[in-house]
């Protein structure tokens, strides 16, 4: 039924007055002449109105004579005539075209620039080269050459491999992907494995180049482990005693060297522990953020000493390009401060626990081969000293250029 | 005689009687709306009464303000403050 009214509408269509003794005679015969009428309503004995579309208007009146009743057009309807009508109203007119016509001048400036990028180091001096090199808010867009700024992205950042500027209505988006940069040391350029840190040797398995060292040795870091300089022919005597670099082949040397190495780990704990608790009395506030400055009010004064903020609720008053105007809702939470003697038991076992919490720092691919912890109470006997001793075995080889 | 046998017809294979007896199909709305397929016309038509010819006798809706929302050849929707729906033999 909307389909047809909407139809109807588009079309135009007239309300009618039908007059005449037996106006359902005329309803039946349109009917049946598939001839639709809407809205029919008696007026008084004689009268009826009724709804109809102008191309049916003129079949209805041939079936008028036949039914003996008359019809008269009361009024005209429909979009073709509203907007006839809408001549008459020019301003309304001028007001809309106006309105569009804005949007759309206010549309084809560049209003925000995003830069999208995994790094963001590369994000922020894009940003600052693009506003540098006259890309910033307020661009006019159609007039934008974008295959000219991103090849002077690409000409500029050598480690970005591939960019993208694109449109997305009033808003500038740069994509960035950077370059993976290469390995540190190519597959084939000469190198040594050389020591990470001070141990002793636990284990070596060279897989290309000569071990200088074996297991047990002592090594301080910076010492060769395995050398890529390889000897042509190592029986051959030398008279000086020198190494002639051209008899020696430079290879990339490879392979693994375990070594023991020692971390040690120190915490202090105080045997008075202060702890904040909250008292339950809270006060709201609230806080404004223009820019750099801030403006918070609240009713009347703080009354607490000692206290927590909390932030409840932030609200962004403004998109972020068009400045940074924020709205805070801040609870200001009492506290109180209550010092508590733990005791050295307590203390010891909140070292110990810190402790533990630290060996999560330790780099993952090492094996703790041995662990001792120390506790004891510090010199003027108000804290628990806890330290602990780590043996453990790892990778200590790092690689090195031959030059 | 024809009736009755289709009557069963559709009683034993439980087909809607407004297929096989032709007969009209009413929907009510509350009491603010009706709407009718398979009528056979308009006979009468008040703010007050509205009398509609079916296959067989007529339905004569009575009420206050009625409307004659939509007319077909053979759907109808009245609209208005429907008091009550009389079927004439």
């Amino acid at each position: 039924m909307l389909l047809i009214r909407l139809w109807n509408y588009f079309r135009g269509y007239v309300i009618i007055k039908i007059t005449g003794e037996h106006a359902e005679r005329l309803l039946n015969q349109a009917a049946l002449k598939g001839i639709y009428l809407w809205d029919i309503k008696r007026i008084d004995d004689n009268t009826l109105t009724a709804g109809i579309n102008v191309s049916s208007f003129f079949k209805l009146s041939r079936l008028t004579r036949k039914t003996g009743c008359r019809i008269f057009i009361l009024r005209r309807a429909g979009l073709l005539l509203m907007l006839n009508s809408l001549k008459r109203r020019k301003m309304l007119l001028a007001g809309a075209v106006m309105f569009i016509a804005s949007i759309y001048f206010l549309s084809s400036f560049i209003w925000s620039i995003d830069v999208i990028s995994q790094d963001a180091e590369i994000k922020k001096s894009i940003e600052n080269d693009l506003r540098r090199w006259g890309l910033k808010e307020g661009t006019f867009k159609y007039s934008l050459d974008k295959k000219y700024y991103i090849d002077k992205i690409l000409q500029q950042h050598k480690e970005i491999a591939w960019g993208e500027i694109r449109i997305k209505g009033s808003r500038l988006v740069v994509e960035l992907v950077k370059k993976k940069l290469p390995p540190e040391l190519e597959e084939n350029s000469p190198c040594d494995i050389i020591a990470s840190k001070d141990g002793i040797i636990y284990e070596i398995i060279p897989f290309k180049g000569e071990a200088l060292v074996k297991p047990g040795d002592t090594v301080s870091a910076g010492d060769i482990l395995i050398t890529g300089r390889i000897l042509n022919k190592p029986d051959r005597k030398q008279d000086d005693g020198l190494l002639n670099p051209s008899e020696a082949v430079l290879v990339h040397a490879r392979g693994i060297v375990k070594a023991r190495t020692w971390y040690q780990k120190a915490v202090v704990v105080p045997l008075v522990m202060e702890e904040r608790l909250p008292t339950g009395r809270v006060k709201k506030a609230y806080r404004l953020h223009m820019g750099k400055s801030t403006w918070s009010f609240q009713w009347g004064s703080l009354p607490f000493a000692l206290y927590e903020i909390e932030t409840a609720g932030q609200t962004r008053l403004l998109p972020e390009s068009l400045g940074n105007l924020i709205f805070d809702v801040i609870y200001y939470k009492e506290v109180e401060s209550k010092k508590k003697f733990i005791g050295v038991d307590e203390a010891t076992r909140e070292a110990e626990k810190q402790l533990m919490e630290q060996l999560k720092s330790l780099p993952e691919d090492i094996k703790i081969t041995r662990k001792s912890m120390d506790f004891s109470l510090d010199s003027d006997e108000k804290s628990i000293i806890g330290t602990m001793t780590l043996e453990v075995v790892e990778d200590i080889g790092r690689e090195q250029k031959i030059y | 005689m024809a009736d009755g046998i289709k009557k069963r017809i559709s009683n034993a294979l439980d087909l809607p009687g407004d297929i096989v007896l032709n007969l009209p199909r009413i929907v009510i709305t509350g009491s603010i709306a009706l709407f009718i397929e398979n009528h056979r016309g308009i006979v009468e038509y008040t703010p007050d009464k509205v009398r509609l010819n079916m296959s067989e006798g007529a339905l004569i809706v009575k009420g206050e303000d009625l409307l004659i929302k939509s007319l077909i050849a053979d759907e109808a929707a009245i609209e208005g403050r429907i008091k009550s729906i009389e079927f004439e033999d």
